[in-house]
């Protein structure tokens, strides 16, 4: 048996399993691309294997398609995965030539990609379990059909606390809890200090599937009349994908002209928004696990309000690094932006604390921690392989 | 017609016998293979104790709990070791830190090495915990039990050390 005692060193040949449609954004996404472009710049070998809506656009060279996505309403959004014989057939492919040391399989417990790949493979499998929410219960009340198949995962990785729980009550096991990264120095670089954007007028952003209740931009907009009027050149900025013109429409037109739908944002767009707002809503009203659009609002420097749902409280550390307000309530919500924009010392302490605080989350800290991960996962076995559940007796050692 | 469906049942529920079977092998593998692994990062800590011991100027007390508990860690005795872990991880806490603080000067490369074999530890006996709990809840299924499908295959064992560290 080969142990190794170099650890760090070793450059691995990585596989990834991303379940979600690539082209659609969403967190687990951004975490698979990000988590890759880190390995490969580290050195390692990554491939990640995703469900493509658009298989003529260029996708990243390490990228391999799994075929078209179908769409399924899954969390209170839609989400776009892929299973069925042809996936499960390129899957096994993409394993067979893959020769991985390791594979990282993500959400592997949702009927997806990710599951497929963990039936099919034999060896080392690490997952990530994001989601949590106990409308996962409805999908996975299958949990007991569910748990002998990614039992062969060697270690499993929760993003959050609430992720863990989530996890625990439905299969019974425990994780590591490794928290999601985010690129601290693209949205940190070039920010100014919170001074300095305090002179200008008050912006409040937000940012993401505005069109879905559960991210909760109608009850931002519920409570904007009293921000308008403590506040009355207030701009709120809303970016993220999706059709503005009927939320637009709705608006009463004396707080339609304090509203900029923005669309949706490239990589470098994104930084440059957050790093110009004072304050970054996350009104999100459930169904959260992590919050990573919080921890890069952070490391841009803006001062951030959100919902006290518990994935945000563990976040912002019960309130320490960013207020919080009474989930679903608008005056609440109100009382705390209003509150700060009249108090710039409270405000600035915020943008400060957040900025301390989003550093833990970079990167190098994150990837290096999953490294380590792997390693348990890797020790005592080969490399990856195909296995057959249906011929157990084939299954080498 | 009925010896058909018989047979038929029979050869599903040998099936699922040696279905079950796998599966609880495949989790006394990962048993073993996360217990080498937490097992090789406690012998890097042990030595890794011994060298701090060896370079660094520690107070009598220190520099003896450290080198006594390092020695019997390499031991093979596995009732002392859970012990000696024990006090190991005690006085690795305590010197990373007073190292921190100042108190005690640790060449830099040897506390990284300490810090990251730290969470490595932690993140190994979370993952073979992970496993032997997973083989109690199976084993202890009435069908496990009654067709003794974990063989000769002794319980996995929990040592007081592992659960300090979670804590």
């Amino acid at each position: 048996m080969v142990i190794s005692l170099s650890g760090d060193a070793r450059q691995l040949k990585i596989g990834i399993v991303c379940p979600y449609g690539w082209d659609v954004p969403g967190g687990v996404q951004v975490h698979v691309k990000e988590l890759a472009e880190h390995f490969i710049a580290a050195g390692h070998q990554v491939s990640v294997i995703a469900p493509v809506s658009d298989e003529s656009a260029a996708l990243e060279p390490w990228l391999v398609s799994a075929g078209r996505p179908v769409s399924i309403p899954f969390n209170g959004s839609v989400a776009r995965v892929l299973f069925g014989p042809i996936a499960a057939s390129r899957v096994r492919q993409w394993i067979a030539a893959g020769d991985f040391d390791v594979l990282h399989l993500h959400e592997p417990g949702i009927p997806s990609l990710s599951l497929l790949a963990c039936w099919s493979a034999e060896g080392p499998m690490v997952g990530t379990f994001h989601a949590s929410t106990p409308r996962m219960r409805a999908i996975a009340a299958a949990g007991g059909l569910i748990e002998p198949m990614i039992e062969k995962l060697g270690a499993r990785i929760a993003v959050s606390e609430m992720a863990h729980e989530t996890m625990t009550s439905l299969y019974g096991t425990s994780a590591v809890i490794i928290p999601n990264g985010i690129d601290y120095a693209h949205y940190a670089s070039g920010r100014a200090d919170i001074e300095q954007r305090l002179s200008s007028t008050l912006k409040i952003g937000f940012l993401g599937r505005f069109e879905e209740e559960r991210k909760g931009l109608p009850l931002l907009l519920k409570s904007l009349p009293a921000i308008i009027k403590r506040n009355p050149s207030v701009e709120l900025l809303v970016a993220g994908p999706g059709d503005s013109s009927k939320i637009s429409a709705a608006l009463d037109p004396l707080i339609r002209k304090h509203v900029k739908f923005l669309g949706r944002l490239s990589h470098q767009g994104k930084a440059e928004f957050l790093q110009s707002l004072h304050l970054y809503v996350a009104p999100n009203t459930g169904g959260e696990s992590f919050g990573i659009i919080i921890a890069e609002a952070m490391a841009a420097g803006a001062a951030v309000v959100a919902s006290d749902i518990p994935a945000f409280r563990a976040l912002l550390a019960d309130g320490a690094n960013g207020s919080l307000f009474a989930n679903e309530d608008p005056i609440s919500l109100a009382d705390a932006i209003n509150f700060l924009s009249s108090n710039h010392d409270a405000l600035a302490r915020l943008s400060r604390a957040g900025i301390e605080a989003a550093l833990q989350y970079d990167w190098s800290a994150v990837a290096s921690r999953i490294l380590s991960v792997y390693e348990s996962a890797m020790a005592g076995h080969g490399k990856v392989g195909i296995g057959s559940e249906s011929a157990s007796w084939k299954r080498g050692r | 017609m009925y010896i058909l469906l018989t047979v038929l049942i029979v050869v599903l529920f040998a099936w699922y016998l040696s279905f079950s079977a796998s599966r609880l092998d495949r989790l006394h593998h990962r048993v073993e293979t996360s217990w080498e692994h937490l097992d090789a990062l406690l012998q890097r800590r042990a030595a890794l104790a011994l060298e701090i011991s060896h370079l660094c100027e520690l107070d009598p007390a220190t520099e003896f709990l450290l080198t006594e508990s390092a020695y019997v860690s390499r031991e093979d005795s596995i009732s002392e070791r859970s012990d000696a872990e024990r006090s190991l991880s005690e006085s690795m806490n305590f010197l990373k830190s007073a190292a921190t603080n100042g108190e005690i000067n640790v060449p830099l490369p040897l506390l990284e090495e300490l810090t990251s074999l730290t969470e490595k530890i932690t993140f190994a006996i979370l993952i073979h915990l992970e496993a032997v709990t997973s083989v109690e809840k199976m084993r202890a299924r009435f069908i496990y039990k009654f067709f003794r499908l974990a063989g000769r295959a002794k319980l996995p064992i929990r040592y007081s050390f592992e659960e300090d560290v979670i804590k």
